[in-house]
Formats: C-alpha cells, structure tokens, sequence
C-alpha cells in the first residue's frame, strides 16, 4: 500500500495478525509501550484484537493501522496512527516492531517516514504526536534526526522493570516537514 | 459526601443534573474540556454524559458545592491507569460567579485529596489551553509542575493554540490539611443562587401531566 526502500506498509491483515502472539509476548511490548511485560494466551490476543478492530469501526475519530513488511514480504510489525482527531486535525502515532533482529536496520525509520507522509499527504494533518518513555534511546535518537521537537516531558509515568521514567511527548507540524523524498536524501536511506 | 475547607464533594445528580444541562454548553464548559469539539449538548445528550461516566470503570464526574449547598461545578477524574496509578484531572466550573474565587481552587484541591488520598494514584495529570490564565495559576497553586508545551495542538475559534501540560506526583502533595492551610482559603462570600425550578413540578404546575 505504502511504498518505503526497505518496508512497506500494508493493511493489518491474516498475514500480521498471525504474528501477534508471538509480537505481544516478546520485548518489543516493553519499548513500544511504557515498560509493559505481557503474558498472553492466543485467546486473549484475539478478543484484544477484536475489541479494537470494533472500536476503529464504530469510533468516528479513528486510527489507521498498518503493518510493516520487509521488501521481500516478511512481516515486523504494527505501525500506524492509534487515533486521528479531524477536529484538530491532528493524528497520534504508534509503533510495534516485533523482531527484535530488525531493531536499527532502518527499517523503523523508513516505516516512520512512510507513517508521517501519510498523515500529512493524505489525512491532511496539521501535526503529527507521539510518546514513548524516556528510557526508549533509541526513539529518542530517531524523533530528532526525523525533525521531531520534544515537546514535554511527564514525569514519572513509565513504570519499567520496577523503575519509574519519564515520558517524552514529540511532535512535528505540517511546515516543518520537509517532504519524504527530502527527508529520504537528507538520512541518506537506500534499498537494499 | 467528602467535606473540605470551603467546599464539599457531592454526587453529580438533582441540582447539579438539572444545571448541567446549561453548563455543558457554555464556555467553561469547553475550556475544561480541552480535546472536545465545540458542539450543542441538548438535554439528551447531556443526561448520557452524566450516565457514562456513572458506568465508567476508570473515571468519575463529581460535583461540588459549597458549604451552603450552592453547586459550584464539577470534578473529573478520568483515564486511571491502574498499572502506573495515573489518573487525568478536570475542574469545571459552571456557575461563573465563583470563577477564580477560593472555592473554586478548592474544588481542584478536594480532587487531589481524593485521588491522592483515596485512590492512592503515583501522579496526577492536568492540561490548560495556553490562554486559560485562571487555570494555569490555580495549577501552580495546587503545587503542580508545568512539564511541556504541545505546540499549535487545539483547534479553537479560528485557530491552532498551544496545550500547557502539568503533572503532579504523589510524594509532592503535602496532604489536604497541609496545602489549605498554606493556602489559607478564604470563602468569596458569594449568596447562594436560588434553586433550579423542577421540571416536573413546572408540569403539574401547569396541569400538563396526563392522566
């Protein structure tokens, strides 16, 4: 559907969701929420997973979710909007990458370039919003060189591995946004 | 009923439901609310508010009043994280008159006692839109902590405004007694308004009810 040089992102179907107990009970849960260790059945996963699909149909101010995919077809994760408000006109996004041996490849950062295009070009966003906690270096590191501005900091809301953290609110406005293909250029990210 | 200083908790219903019906279209109302969109509550809509948020499993709509018994506004507890004990804080005040004055303060204050004091939450979050200056102070006052600007974040009468965000922690609230007594609240001295007319007298006042 979304066309990146190392991922795409593609609807969240059969091909992810078979992933997903496999996804929600390994170590990407802790980074991409705020410290969270699950421990779930299949069964769970799929009322979870129905619950939310239920509430993006009902819900008018809803979430785009897609899943990202190697070039050659292999499934890593969810990333997507988690909620849209056409009333502020701004979108809220998420990221799951569920195989650790891709963490730092490029692939999170082509699939966040793929993620903000699209909520600019598309849903015609004004702004673009995410959180993750303090401890998450690695999204820190990414919301910068992406063109990010950190934007508050709650403290002491994470709570991982018994330790509390802050969170780190970020967000890009529309005319800060220089254009995929600039931003493309300017991180130097090529196929493969 | 939670009795403070110069204001009492008490249920959302009788009085409080009959005004609500016109708080929750006004100004306030919105300024409270800082993520809805600004839209006509009429009667039903507002009656549904009030019953959603009695089912709600993670938040509460209280109200409060004054020692007099004269309702003020409403406190709102919402989105508890039972994980890392987190809970949104609202303050809406309906009757205007008591915008700013100590009672109103007091309101937030009886909030914080009981979400501190009862529920037993870590932290505490709060938002004001970047011009609602009444807000922002009595945030200060209460003793929390502006933690970050989300820039051009809130749609509002033409335009895009900045959403102030404040936290406050547990171990940095003194305790109720402590902080009133600080504060030294004083009461605004503002009379009592005259009961709301039931609706349903107005009917058999009128001879409209069947039968």
């Amino acid at each position: 559907m979304l066309e990146g040089l190392l991922v795409d992102l593609i609807p969240y179907g059969e091909k992810c969701r078979a992933q997903d107990h496999r996804w929600w009970n390994n170590e990407s849960v802790f980074w991409s929420s705020m410290g969270e260790r699950n421990i779930v059945s299949r069964a769970q996963v799929d009322r979870e997973h129905g619950e939310w699909t239920e509430s993006l149909d009902k819900a008018p101010e809803s979430g785009v979710p897609f899943c990202a995919q190697t070039k050659d077809g292999k499934p890593l994760g969810y990333f997507g909007i988690n909620w849209y408000s056409y009333h502020h006109r701004l979108a809220n996004l998420g990221a799951s990458l569920g195989e650790p041996e891709y963490w730092g490849g490029g692939y999170g950062t082509d699939a966040l370039l793929l993620i903000v295009d699209y909520g600019f070009e598309w849903l015609d966003a004004r702004k673009i919003w995410l959180g993750t906690m303090g401890l998450n270096q690695r999204v820190l590191r990414q919301m910068e060189k992406v063109g990010f501005t950190l934007e508050a900091r709650h403290r002491a809301v994470a709570l991982a591995d018994g330790q509390w953290y802050d969170e780190m609110v970020y967000g890009l406005l529309r005319d800060e946004w220089p254009g995929r293909p600039a931003m493309v250029e300017k991180l130097g990210l090529k196929a493969r | 009923m939670i009795e403070g200083k110069l204001v009492d908790l008490v249920p959302f219903e009788d009085d409080f439901a009959t005004y609500f019906e016109q708080w929750m279209n006004e100004e306030s109302w919105f300024r409270a609310r800082v993520w809805e969109r600004r839209e006509p509550h009429p009667e039903d809509a507002v009656k549904k508010f009030i019953e959603k948020m009695e089912k709600n499993e993670h938040g509460a709509l209280i109200g409060f009043q004054t020692k007099d018994g004269d309702p003020i506004g409403g406190v709102i507890w919402d989105h508890e994280w039972t994980r890392v004990r987190k809970v949104d804080a609202i303050l809406f005040v309906g009757d205007m008159r008591y915008e700013g004055t100590d009672e109103a303060l007091d309101g937030l204050l009886m909030l914080l006692r009981y979400v501190f004091e009862t529920r037993g939450v870590h932290r505490v979050d709060a938002a004001a839109l970047a011009f609602d200056e009444v807000r922002i102070e009595f945030y200060h006052r209460a003793g929390f902590s502006h933690e970050g600007t989300l820039r051009q974040h809130v749609r509002w009468d033409g335009d895009y405004v900045d959403l102030e965000l404040f936290g406050l922690l547990e171990d940095e609230w003194p305790g109720y007694e402590q902080i009133t007594a600080q504060l030294d609240l004083q009461p605004s001295g503002i009379e009592p308004k005259p009961k709301p007319e039931k609706k349903d007298e107005k009917k058999n006042g009128s001879g409209q009810q069947p039968g």
